[in-house]
């Protein structure tokens, strides 16, 4: 990749970037320094282009030896101090599963990109899919939370990356960009905002780092080397840090406060937009880039005069529940295009009243207008 | 010792005649003797009793991460930053078999850390299965018959790998064992401490070892300084474990 | 001129074809255009067909691939044969590489042959950079984009040791588009 020459964020105003280095702009402008990963299409461009930028601006990039040694550094940077994050797809956000329930349960923001392809398995390893959506979710077994995001272009793969770096500090959670390949090999214009909102960890001396009274339920979280003498494990522990692995009540009370703090900050966290929604009768909800192709056939409906409006999920988890209930008792029917074999219209079933028909495509291409079309023009 | 120790730490978990603790008092006294500020010392493990050496009771920075793993975390740390004394300190079955690919890439990387590894021959904390550390031969609850394969030589694994400090002690040489680790603490690279330390609860009893004195009494009559090698005959060799100080050299003239 | 215009570059792997519709994308975003392009990538982009698509627009673009293209440009006769079809019919236009293509008779658009590959060859001694006087010859016929931001684009995108090869490149390429469509 050849150098930007820049020993600062990327410039403000309009510039032709691939999703994939707009997400490496996302993170580097959130203050991202330090990133660990491992190869794999299609999310690589994202790892290159950090090895580059990370060099200019004198941070920390390295090359690990798997998956899980890539989340495994980014959670023990992100305990040195760092801002920090990985990317993958597929087979690899596999293998991270287990550290993302460690990041989860020590609280240790984080941020990893899945740049979805077409699985299961290896399977078609350039080709597109959604098919992680629910592991992003259930990946890591017990009960835990986490934030997901889904971009629909290049503009938000900068912006959802920047936004997961500010939730993933504002509640010391691990926050995925949900990505696809469509999104992370598309160009686009995409225009670096004047002004961005960042977010840090809150830090408190003397402070309990897993424990809080406050109303948010975030703990404050110091650094290594700072001399706050962090006890850190992934066992269940009290407000300091202290195993409890035999003691009932620790393990509720933690569990449920990691749960409850994201869960209660679902309308910070949730973020939809509605498009022809007022008048419909007929909805789609979409996501990613498929959220692009329904927009398209959309419109084309709307003027032959069809009542059809689209719900787009730009949070993917917490689930939209509310918007998605509160749709469910307007229209009659919702399609749910996604390219996997219906993995949100499960959820989608499980909070709207109406029917919900799932139109899952996996073939490894982007759902195309027309698939989409004839669906809807056979009602 | 009060300032090694984190407040509200009372006893320690292991077993009566468990080695993990006369390795933990060794450690603490290396620090102690190189007056390492513990404010800058992270320490590091995994999963199993080697790796609660440090987690809850050394009075530093301390990261108990995920079984094998370690290295992985310490990786992140160490290079965000490089002020940090970061100590690794986990079991046999952590660092070098469900984390033997992260061993052998932070060995090659030759990045700054204290690996001690508790080498008890076994996976004690999930009851006594065979390891990559467990001589040909034993008895554990996975191997009823006996092992029937050969362990890691960890020394060699990680010289061949990379690391620039490489020792073997067994609890039973503190002094030696001291010296080593106050040696580590001082050298800049990879440095790897491979510290025999008896399990007399899942490794002792299935092997005719029953009480924990007889373990102790087993490794000081097999242990063996590398100096004393010359001249013994093979008989006299059998069963031997050779100890000492294997490498100990800079990166300048090491790293390709 | 329609609010959006379709173009797909095509050739074979080593042509230079991802190049050509980064250039093209980046020469449109430095104009003010909403562009978003993509291309074969992967094992596609090195051997056999290789193409890039750009959708222009004067507004945000909904659906961001191609469906139908106005433009295309092909660079190999398998690429050509591949998608000649799928040009719309009557405003559509096929720039193709002449010398490289043999083009096929009874499609109902305009088909401009250029000599891209030859002039290459001929004038510079490097056929790498056949992709930019064939993009050369394709701004200065539909005018799509400037002269002037397709150099800056090439001065964004391409290393500083190949960059006035490239820049004299696109003036033959602008010079051939002015005698074969003028
Ligand atoms: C992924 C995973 N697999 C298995 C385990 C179960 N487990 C916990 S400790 C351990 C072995 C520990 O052995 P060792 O590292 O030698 O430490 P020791 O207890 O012998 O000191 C195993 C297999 C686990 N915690 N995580
Ligand atoms: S099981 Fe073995 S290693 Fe674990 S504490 Fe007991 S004696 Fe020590
Ligand atoms: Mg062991």
């Amino acid at each position: 990749m050849r150098s930007t020459g820049l020993k600062t964020t990327f410039p403000k105003g309009l510039h032709y970037l691939s999703g994939n280095e707009a997400a490496a702009e996302g993170a580097i402008a959130a203050g991202c320094r330090f990133y660990a990963g491992y190869p794999i299409t299609p999310s690589s461009e994202i790892m290159e282009r950090m090895a580059l930028r990370l060099s200019e601006l004198r941070g920390v990039f390295i090359q690990m030896e798997d998956e899980i040694s890539s989340i495994c550094a980014v959670i023990g940077a992100s305990w040195a101090g760092a801002k920090a994050m990985t990317a993958t797809s597929g087979p690899g956000f596999s293998l991270m599963q287990e550290s993302i329930g460690y990041a989860a349960f020590t609280e240790t923001p984080c941020v990893i990109i899945d740049v979805q392809r077409a699985g299961p398995c290896t399977g078609q390893a350039t080709k597109v899919g959604s098919g992680d959506i629910m592991q992003a979710r259930w990946g890591s077994h017990g009960d835990y939370q986490v934030i997901a995001l889904s971009p629909w272009s290049v503009q938000e793969m900068y912006d959802l990356t920047l936004r997961a770096f500010n939730l993933s500090e504002r509640y010391r959670v691990p926050a995925m960009v949900m990505a696809d390949e469509a999104v992370g090999h598309l160009r686009e214009t995409i225009r670096i905002p004047e002004k961005i909102e960042i977010w840090d960890r809150k830090k408190e001396k003397g402070g309990a780092p897993f424990g809080t009274d406050e109303e948010d339920g975030v703990p404050p979280m110091p650094a290594f080397g700072e001399g706050e003498r962090l006890l850190v494990t992934g066992s269940t522990h009290d407000a300091f840090g202290f195993r409890r692995t035999d003691d009932p009540e620790a393990h509720a009370k933690l569990v449920e406060r990691i749960n409850q703090k994201i869960l209660k900050s679902t309308r910070v966290i949730v973020e939809t937009e509605d498009y022809f929604l007022e008048d419909s009768d007929t909805a789609l909800i979409a996501y990613g880039f498929t959220a692009r192709t329904s927009l398209y056939v959309v419109k084309r409906l709307r003027k032959e005069g069809a009542r059809v409006g689209l719900l787009r999920l730009k949070t993917l988890w917490p689930f939209p529940e509310e918007a998605v209930a509160e749709l469910g008792r307007r229209v009659k029917r919702i399609f749910v295009p996604e390219m996997n074999q219906g993995q949100v219209a499960g959820e989608v079933k499980k909070y709207a009243r109406c029917d919900v028909i799932s139109l899952g495509q996996t073939n490894g291409e982007v759902i195309q207008p027309g698939t989409i079309l004839e669906a809807l023009t056979k009602i | 010792m009060e300032k090694y120790i984190r407040p509200g730490v009372k006893t320690t978990p292991f077993c009566p005649g468990c080695g993990h603790g006369i390795l933990m008092n060794a450690i603490l006294r290396a620090i102690d003797e190189s007056k390492m500020d513990m404010k800058k010392m992270l320490f590091v493990s995994g999963i199993g009793c080697a790796a609660w050496i440090p987690s809850p009771h050394f009075n530093g920075d301390t990261l108990h991460t995920l079984h094998g793993r370690a290295l992985a975390f310490a990786t992140g740390a160490k290079l965000y930053n490089p002020d940090l004394c970061v100590m690794v300190i986990s079991g046999d079955g952590d660092l070098s078999s469900i984390g033997g690919n992260h061993l052998i890439h932070a060995a090659r990387r030759d990045i700054d850390f204290k690996v001690i590894c508790a080498n008890n021959l076994i996976y004690g904390m999930t009851g006594g299965q065979v390891a990559s550390t467990t001589p040909k031969g034993s008895k554990t609850t996975t191997t009823v018959e006996g092992s029937p394969y050969r362990p890691f030589d960890l020394c060699k694994l990680v010289e061949a790998a990379g690391a620039t400090y490489v020792a073997r002690y067994a609890v039973t040489q503190p002094v030696a064992l001291i010296n080593s680790i106050k040696k580590a603490l001082l050298h800049k690279g990879f440095s790897f401490i491979e510290v025999l330390s008896p399990c007399p609860t899942q490794f002792g009893r299935r092997n005719l070892l029953d009480r924990p004195e007889e373990m102790i009494q087993d490794l000081i009559r097999r242990c063996i300084l590398q100096e004393e090698v010359r001249g013994l005959s093979e008989e006299e060799m059998a069963e031997r474990i050779i100890t000492g100080e294997f490498l100990t050299c800079q990166r300048s003239y090491r790293c390709v | 001129m329609p609010a959006i215009i379709q173009v797909r570059l095509s050739g074979f792997g080593g042509q230079g074809i991802v190049l050509a519709g980064i250039l093209l994308g980046e020469a449109g975003v430095i104009e003010g255009k909403y562009v978003a392009g993509s291309n074969s990538y992967g094992a596609q982009a090195r051997g056999s067909n290789c193409k890039s698509e750009i959708v222009f627009s004067d507004g945000p673009i909904d659906f961001p691939h191609l469906t139908k293209a106005d433009i295309l440009l092909a660079m190999s006769q398998g690429a050509y044969n591949l998608y000649c079809e799928d040009v719309k019919e009557g405003s559509g236009l096929i720039l193709f590489d002449q010398g490289q293509v043999m083009p096929r008779e009874g499609l109902h658009l305009i088909e401009i042959g250029v000599p891209a590959t030859e002039y290459a060859l001929k004038r510079l001694k490097n056929r790498q950079v056949a992709n930019i006087v064939l993009l050369g010859a394709f701004i200065e016929i539909t005018k799509i984009v400037s002269r002037k931001a397709m150099e800056k684009a090439i001065r964004v995108h391409v290393a500083e040791r190949f960059r006035s090869l490239n820049l004299k490149a696109l003036q033959i390429g602008i010079e051939l588009g002015r005698r074969v469509h003028g």
